[in-house]
């Protein structure tokens, strides 16, 4: 059983592409119950972010552009929790009734900011519907936690009531990605459940969405982790957003592994300082593949990996001036890059048509389907520069503003 | 953050050890005057690379020198000063115009081979002793554990080769061993999808033995010349398995 954790402060740290712009909902220094709104996009009422702790709003700083840079809450011990009302939404599900309450809740509540749209891995927009959803319970990066851990007893009722949400978000099927153990939800009319293997990347969301319901411009397909569905589904039936969420804690820079259950943007210093070995030390929010460094765990992120910090070493100078002035070296197609991409596709072609730009190839070759983690491990096995995940970004965002 | 191995120059160093057994036994037969050839192709090669780096700023790589060895062994007996050239045109126009290993399209002891055959057509084939094709089945051992070496090609090839001599192994001799193993099976150059590589090894030994019925020459000159009409093929194949792949997606997602 995971270890509860509740860390004395949390921040919010979001992935650079998503572009969150601020409007607040709570002046700093107030108190703040667990679960608040506090914040909302400019530009889409949609998205807003809750308080992940009870406390005190400490900090919120803004970048260029009103783009959120910091958001931190000292944690004050009263462990109170923001009640949302539900009812209007319950009635709504029971009765088959369009979606507009739903909707509404999951927006107000900030659970809309889980789901992730493809094309283009943004949330999605407040009204579209997607032809397909995928539920993600595996988890296949490096040291990740198992999603059924994140399962007891009582999330099984929530796992189904959050389904059945999703299910009258969208006509098309529910596709429910899970390991080869048995069935984790009740099956119902429109949810599939996909067995996958262990070996990453099969439990890439991208890698299932590019075999079982390519996404495209005009054809939406929506992801979303299984613990996000358990939150659903909480909300619905207590009104109140989930205080913790299974997290990993391992790596090489730590004395053991550990599995926590620690607040969304929980502080990972805390969570990490007193397991580490001695030495210097990087805390990773992610993966060790497609991990950033951070002060709090990321938006999307369940584990947290430390690594040992390597300094550059020095180079003689002549060596160092011949690098920087070379060209990146290509890609050689081994079996290693085949495997890195799941053997799904003609995978050196894509990586040939995104180190060239040509955004048309790419299409065809469904890089629609794919966001950055998707090419994470082709990365990692390649050692490629530039990295493939930032070519894929770049030719996302060309493709996007062209449609 | 972590980086992986499979870079450029790692993929360089297996087909480097892999090369080893062939060479070893190569040496053995050719003595000290194959060995001479060999510093010469690796002194000119190197000279190239060097080249290009300090005034393109393309980083060398290692598998020049599998391709120098290859040049070595199957390159028509010529003089030192067209030899010269003919390794020089390879190189250059081969491969680093294009960039270099990895961003060319043939292999540069292929074009080097091709025009020294058609450049000085009177001059002798090499015979390649027996020993070197045994020796190329460690080699292949090696680039098929560390997944180097495209396997489709490889058993592709094999199918039909074995298939065409009637169910005996009579087109496989040495020569068409070291081509298949070490220019046709050339992970940067041959095709890189699944069904392009079955097409590409296929049609390596549909030449074969097309050449082998119908030409009346060394075998050394039809593995080479083979090698060299299918690396052309290969954008072509790879294009083909693309275009298949995709009809059969629209078919299965509409």
């Amino acid at each position: 059983m995971p270890e509860k954790i509740l860390t004395s402060e949390a921040g919010v740290s979001l992935p650079p592409w998503m572009e969150f712009r601020v409007e607040p909902l709570a002046e700093v220094g107030s108190r703040v119950a667990q679960g608040k709104p506090l914040l909302r996009d400019r530009r889409r009422p949609e998205c807003i972010i809750t308080a992940p702790i009870s406390g005190r709003l400490s900090e919120l700083e803004t970048g260029a552009g009103r783009r959120l840079t910091s958001l931190i809450i000292q944690g004050e011990g009263s462990g109170e929790r923001h009640q949302y009302d539900t009812q209007s939404a319950l009635e709504e599900l029971e009765g088959g009734s369009g979606s507009t309450a739903l909707r509404q809740l999951l927006q107000s509540s900030g659970l809309w900011m889980r789901l992730r749209s493809r094309p283009f891995g943004k949330v999605p927009e407040a009204s579209t519907a997607p032809a397909a959803i995928f539920v993600m319970a595996v988890d296949t990066r490096p040291l990740a936690p198992d999603p059924r851990h994140a399962i007891g007893e009582d999330n099984i009722a929530r796992l189904n009531l959050g389904l059945r949400v999703l299910s009258s978000l969208c006509d098309g099927p529910l596709f429910f990605c899970q390991d080869q153990g048995p069935d984790i939800p009740d099956a119902h009319g429109r949810l599939k459940i996909v067995r996958l293997g262990e070996l990453h990347p099969q439990g890439l969301a991208g890698l299932q969405i590019h075999r079982l319901f390519p996404a495209r411009l005009s054809r939406q397909v929506w992801d979303i982790s299984m613990e996000d569905v358990v939150a659903i589904g909480q909300l619905l039936s207590e009104g109140r957003l989930p205080e913790t969420q299974v997290v990993s804690v391992a790596g090489p820079g730590l004395r053991e592994a550990r599995l926590v259950r620690c607040p969304p943007g929980a502080d990972l210093r805390e969570i990490c300082y007193a397991f580490m070995s001695p030495g210097p030390r990087i805390i990773l929010s992610g993966s060790a593949l497609d991990g950033r460094e951070s002060r709090w765990l990321g938006f999307h992120d369940r584990q947290v990996t430390v690594l040992e910090r390597r300094e550059p070493t020095s180079r003689h100078w002549l060596e160092a001036a011949l690098r920087r002035a070379s060209r990146p070296e290509p890609v050689i197609a081994t079996a290693a890059v085949e495997h890195a991409l799941g053997g799904a596709m003609p995978g050196m072609a894509l990586l040939r048509a995104l180190s060239v730009g040509d955004d048309e190839a790419a299409v065809d070759l469904d890089v629609l389907s794919l966001v950055e983690e998707d090419l994470a491990l082709v990365d990692y096995v390649t050692a490629a520069s530039p990295r493939f995940s930032d070519l894929l970004r770049a030719a996302l965002n060309r493709i996007e503003a062209n449609a | 953050m972590i980086r992986g191995i499979w870079t450029r120059e790692t993929v360089a160093m297996v087909f480097l050890a892999a090369l080893l057994p062939v060479a070893v036994s190569w040496i053995w037969d050719e003595g000290v005057w194959g060995t001479g050839r060999l510093v010469f192709i690796l002194v000119l090669a190197g000279l190239w690379q060097a080249l290009f780096t300090f005034f393109r700023a393309q980083p060398p790589s290692a598998a020049g020198a599998v391709s120098a060895f290859a040049i070595a062994v199957l390159a028509p007996e010529v003089g030192p000063l067209q030899f010269a050239i003919g390794v020089s045109f390879g190189f250059v126009f081969g491969e680093l115009v294009f960039g270099g290993w990895g961003r060319s399209v043939l292999s540069p002891a292929v074009v080097t081979i091709m025009f020294l055959g058609f450049g000085f057509p009177a001059a002798d084939w090499p015979h390649l002793p027996v020993q070197i094709g045994w020796a190329t089945i460690p080699a292949a051992a090696i680039l098929l554990f560390f997944g180097v070496l495209p396997w489709r090609v490889l058993v592709g090839a094999l199918v039909v080769l074995i298939a065409a001599g009637g169910f005996t192994i009579d087109l496989l001799n040495s020569a068409i061993a070291v081509v298949l193993i070490f220019l046709v099976c050339d992970p940067a150059v041959s095709a890189s999808t699944p069904l392009g590589r079955w097409f590409y090894g296929a049609l390596f030994g549909a030449m074969i033995a097309l050449f082998a019925a119908f030409w009346e020459t060394a075998p050394v000159q039809i593995a080479v010349s083979a090698a060299l009409l299918v690396s052309l093929a290969a954008p072509l194949l790879d294009e083909m398995a693309i275009a298949l792949w995709q009809a059969v997606r629209r078919y299965r997602h509409g």
